[in-house]
């Protein structure tokens, strides 16, 4: 059905208030003139006065919807998805919507500090920018005088990380860039599937929902991650009749959809994806002549899977074999529109590249890539790069804005001759520079010492596992700034700290989304920054200029930059606002597309089933099932995911989503909990295997979890005075990882290996 | 022209957007929503069915809350429940009235979804509507709705045999179908709302005594004297001594 949209010009709204007889603010016989005589505080906001839109790229969340923003004298009311966007399509989840009281947050930070207090102790001194910057270009400069550039780490997040953890750090020459989307959320992805089918899957995952048939999910739960588009792919594909297979440990709110829901054991997912691959084969349901044409080693994984039998995997899994069975033909009889989707956040157990590659493999057997209604091939955006000089070094942060294909064969180097610090080609294969590998060096000086830290956007203490460790290296390093809009609970380790404008406040470079139909996004302000606060392309300029790096700031404004890029496309700021704040191009998306030519960019062409590249690193060629550590006695498995309202441990304090949900639970299967004698809306504390406590935290006693594990949503459990409202709401999951396991292919880092017991004491 | 809701709880998938979207779009305060979502679940591990209870207005058309609010602050317009918080005098009847337990009392004026009236005039569709990602949400003419709501209920009953719509006959009908794919009860939304004793007595006893009509018993005029005296607590004993209460009900359950 069509949706009336708000039809934002003033003038109609007098027209559309006086056309349907007045309602409640104007009598029938008004005339517009005392209509608006009659406007007052309780008007509502679209009435105050003007309204001006803006376009603009949601940052609530990584996914960046297209959004249109209504300001009304000179303040934020209202923020909309834009139809012309692709992600949005319009529409916006509720993160999206909250935007403007994220905006408006009064506890934002406000002012450059400087510290004056121990670190840690959150005592700070305000100062001018100016003063601010100097200060932390002097000690930079300090640092590479001492260690060389690569004693530097820049870690990034949110929509401005391009400043900081790619713009600024290869300029400056350090390897030791990274983004927390990377090894702690989608590098076993992304490296797999450039293993297996030689490209990353990509920021959009390019599902062809639309003539979708069946479709797996695998601990991927829609509707509480709450990406939008995927919201409304899913409930479209499920309305056709799509058959809609979950396999998740919890009864989800999508699983509570399924057509066939497989509450499996945690951690043996890749067990139940060979017995598929099995099934197919061994039944020979598979796309015989897709395979034939497009992959390589069906021989090899076809011996490889043989012993791998629904019976092997039922004991395993605990599930029941039929069920395995019987969800293999259903995929089967729906190929090749019949995608298992692939994921996001996949760093689960440190085996999760070979549990990836699973999902490919069973996907290449159905033939799904290239085919409509399975996984489609997108296509990067056409735009060019603006004209910079050839950076120091190249980059190597990756993250879901990361273009397909890029990869790190050969390692960068620093100025100094240094690689990355984080162990790469050592303990894990290839990807990404991995984040979490890059505190130990900060506090061991080992492969060679990182003395100084830039952080962006990144809650240190609630997305790195084992924060305490983390705490031991902001202790140990020289310098550490961090950017950003909240005193999120690392700044008060910070020697500086820089206030972000919010997205809504300033412009960003372009938003490119390779895509069925690639497409490029824009971003400006819809008010000015609150309080002393810039945008980060402004502090990463102001710092570059500062520290010798001229050459890669030498244009004035972003406006400036974002026109030279839009060049390219015969397009400018002007022009894509006049339409609509997003400009589409043609994807490729099938294989007839490709003409013949092979789309896949691996050394053959084609999908390696067997993974030669694998073999000769000395990783299994093709995955095997290697079980995770059980629960000790009396533990559960910590599980955790998303509440639709919440992202990471950003949006917690966000005065209008904390109204809707304020702290997180702990789901305990109602027997589970009846054993141990709490109840539903009980409080306890978690206790975790190394003894690591969370804060206490309401129990969900209830059927939607298996007796095995407990699951919490992530980001709650705030240890920051500052966040007036999040403070002390809930439990930390990332404070009950002690542990992870490192993924030795991708550099992830498994963080589902940590086990919590329930403590009634001490609530 | 009649107007209406339409909510595919085949669709609902409880992300909140319609919730977060009505609160800002509608400027609400700190603790105040017009939706809630509550999950449901029934059986047991494994064998379980779940789903979202969208807590909101339905747009009774006999509106319980209508009946009994004594200011006119809640009345009905274009199929809806229109609710003017500048003109409700704070007396909470329609709290206790709303057979779906929909209004509460917010900075001591009743508040609950009004159909966005102001954003519907200013020709913008409610804000719920405008976001829902899941297109579980719509709004338009009533006969509109319905038509759409009988093809959706239709479309899911391969997968939720039982799909069928919800409100053509509830409560004299209701300004929000919804399209439930299996019985209401599972999710806690009453198959046959009760008009409950308040609406009933309001509607028997105490509206005629208040506009003067003379009263036969003591009974009533007890009845009025209490509501007029706007101490909820005490009403409730009151009016439950004087066995109005198990009277309504009775004669409903006849
Ligand atoms: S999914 Fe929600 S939070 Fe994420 S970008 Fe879209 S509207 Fe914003
Ligand atoms: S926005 Fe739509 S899908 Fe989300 S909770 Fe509301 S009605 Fe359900
Ligand atoms: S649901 Fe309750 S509040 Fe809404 S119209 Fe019906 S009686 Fe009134």
């Amino acid at each position: 059905m069509a949706r009336i949209k708000l039809d934002i010009s003033r003038r109609s709204f007098l027209k559309g208030g006086l056309a349907t007889g007045g309602l409640a603010l104007m009598s029938p016989t008004a005339s517009i003139d005392s209509a608006v005589g009659m406007l007052s505080a309780d008007d509502p906001w679209y009435r105050e006065g003007d309204i001006k839109t803006t376009y603009n790229v949601c940052d609530v969340c990584p996914w960046r919807c297209g959004v249109v923003v209504h300001t009304v004298n000179g303040i934020v009311r209202k923020i909309d998805g834009n139809p012309a966007d692709p992600k949005s399509r319009g529409m916006l989840c509720a993160r999206g919507q909250g935007g403007v009281s994220f905006m408006y947050d009064p506890d934002r930070l406000q002012s450059p500090m400087i510290r004056t207090g121990e670190r840690g102790s959150g005592q700070f001194k305000e100062v001018t920018w100016e003063e601010a910057l100097d200060y932390v270009a002097a000690a930079l400069l300090q640092v590479k005088d001492k260690y060389g550039e690569e004693a530097l780490a820049v870690f990034g997040h949110t929509s401005g990380d391009h400043w900081f953890a790619d713009h600024f750090a290869q300029a400056w020459g350090t390897p030791n860039a990274a983004k927390p989307s990377s090894s702690l959320c989608l590098s076993p992805r992304d490296e797999a599937a450039t293993l297996t089918y030689g490209s990353a899957v990509g920021g959009h995952e390019p599902v062809d929902w639309d003539s979708i048939q069946a479709f797996t999910l695998i601990g991927s739960h829609i509707g509480e991650d709450a990406r939008n588009t995927l919201m409304q792919d899913f409930a479209n594909a499920q309305a056709r009749g799509a058959k809609v297979i979950v396999v998740d440990p919890r009864f989800s709110s999508v699983a509570a959809k399924a057509d066939y829901w497989l509450p499996i054991k945690p951690g043996t997912d890749t067990a139940l994806m060979l017995a598929w691959m099995n099934v197919l084969i061994t039944e020979s349901l598979y796309d015989a002549a897709y395979v034939e044409e497009w992959t390589e080693g069906l021989e090899e994984l076809a011996a490889h899977v043989a012993e791998f039998t629904p019976d092997w995997a039922a004991g395993i899994t605990d599930l029941p074999a039929a069920q395995i069975r019987e969800t293999a033909l259903v995929m089967a009889e729906n190929m090749p529109a019949a995608a298992v989707i692939p994921g996001r956040h996949v760093t689960w157990y440190g085996n999760d590249s070979q549990r990836m590659r699973s999902t490919y493999l069973v996907n290449a057997l159905l033939g799904t890539y290239g085919r409509e209604g399975g996984m489609y091939f997108n296509k990067s955006v056409y735009l060019d790069h603006y004209p910079l000089p050839p950076y120091t070094v190249t980059g190597s942060s990756g993250g879901c804005s990361a273009e397909p294909g890029e990869e790190s064969a050969e390692l960068p180097l620093g100025p100094t001759g240094k690689a990355r610090a984080d162990g790469v080609r050592e303990s894990f294969m290839r990807g990404p520079t991995a984040m979490q590998e890059l505190i130990d060096p900060m506090i061991s000086g080992d492969p060679y010492p990182i003395r100084a830290l830039v952080a962006y956007g990144v809650n240190l203490l609630n997305s790195i596992p084992n924060p305490e460790r983390t705490i031991e290296a902001l202790k140990a390093l020289d310098f550490v700034v961090a950017i950003d809009v909240l005193p999120q609970e690392h700044i008060a380790w910070a020697d500086v700290v820089l206030p972000e404008a919010t997205y809504l406040e300033r412009y960003e470079d372009l938003w490119t989304v390779p895509h069925k139909t690639p497409y490029i996004a824009m971003r400006e302000p819809a008010a000015d920054p609150l309080y002393d606060t810039k945008p980060g392309w402004w502090i990463s300029r102001e710092l570059g200029m500062r520290v010798g790096l001229e050459d890669f700031y030498k244009w004035e404004t972003i406006e400036e930059w974002i026109d030279k890029r839009l060049v390219s496309v015969g397009s400018s700021l002007d022009d894509m606002r006049a339409q609509g704040g997003v400009i589409v191009q043609k994807g490729k998306p099938y294989l007839e597309d490709f003409d013949g030519a092979s789309p896949f960019h691996t050394a053959s062409g084609k999908i390696n089933l067997y993974s030669e590249e694998l073999a000769e690193a000395g990783h299994d060629p093709m995955p095997v099932y290697e079980p995770t550590d059980e629960p000790p006695t009396g533990y559960f498995r910590l599980l955790y995911g998303r509440s639709p309202v919440h992202t990471f441990a950003k949006t917690q304090n966000t005065p209008v989503l904390n109204d809707i949900d304020p702290e997180n639970e702990i789901w305990v299967n109602v027997d589970a909990a009846e054993q141990l004698g709490v109840k539903d809306g009980d409080y306890v504390m978690l206790e975790n295997q190394d003894g690591a406590r969370s804060g206490p935290v309401q129990v969900k006693a209830t059927q939607r979890i298996r007796s095995d594990a407990v699951f919490m949503v992530h980001g709650f459990g705030h240890n920051s005075p500052g966040l007036t409202r999040a403070n002390g709401k809930g439990a930390s999951d990332t404070k009950l990882q002690t542990r992870y396991k490192l993924d030795p292919i991708s550099g992830g880092a498994g963080m589902r290996v940590n086990f919590v017991r329930l403590d009634k004491e001490g609530v | 022209m009649e107007y209406a809701f339409l909510l595919d709880l085949g669709r609902c998938i409880g992300c909140q957007a319609c919730v977060a979207s009505c609160k800002v779009g509608n400027e609400l305060g700190e603790g105040q929503q017009y939706i809630e979502l509550i999950e449901k679940t029934n059986g047991e591990f494994p064998n379980l069915t779940g789903g979202w209870d969208n807590h909101r207005c339905f747009h009774c058309a006999d509106a319980a809350c209508v009946t009994v609010c004594p200011t006119g602050a809640l009345f009905k317009e274009d199929g809806l429940t229109r609710l003017e918080r500048d003109v409700c005098s704070g007396c909470s009847y329609c709290t206790e009235a709303c057979p779906y337990d929909i209004p509460v009392m917010y900075e001591g004026k009743s508040s609950k979804c009004d159909g966005c009236a102001a954003t519907v005039s200013a020709g913008g569709s409610p804000w719920c509507v405008g976001t829902c990602p899941s297109a579980a949400l719509e709004y338009g003419p009533r006969e509109v709705i319905q038509a759409e709501a009988h093809k959706r209920a239709e479309a899911m009953r391969d997968r939720y045999p039982n799909a069928h719509v919800y409100g053509e006959t509830q409560a004299g009908g209701l300004g929000l179908l919804v399209v439930m794919p299996d019985d209401p009860e599972l999710l806690d939304i009453p198959i046959d709302p009760k008009t409950p004793f308040m609406a009933d007595a309001w509607q028997k006893v105490v509206q005629p005594a208040a506009v003067g009509i003379t009263l036969g018993t003591a009974v009533l005029a007890g009845a009025a004297a209490v509501i007029s005296r706007r101490n909820h607590e005490q009403e409730m004993v009151v009016i439950e001594a004087e066995g109005l209460v198990r009277d309504s009900e009775k004669s409903e359950e006849g």
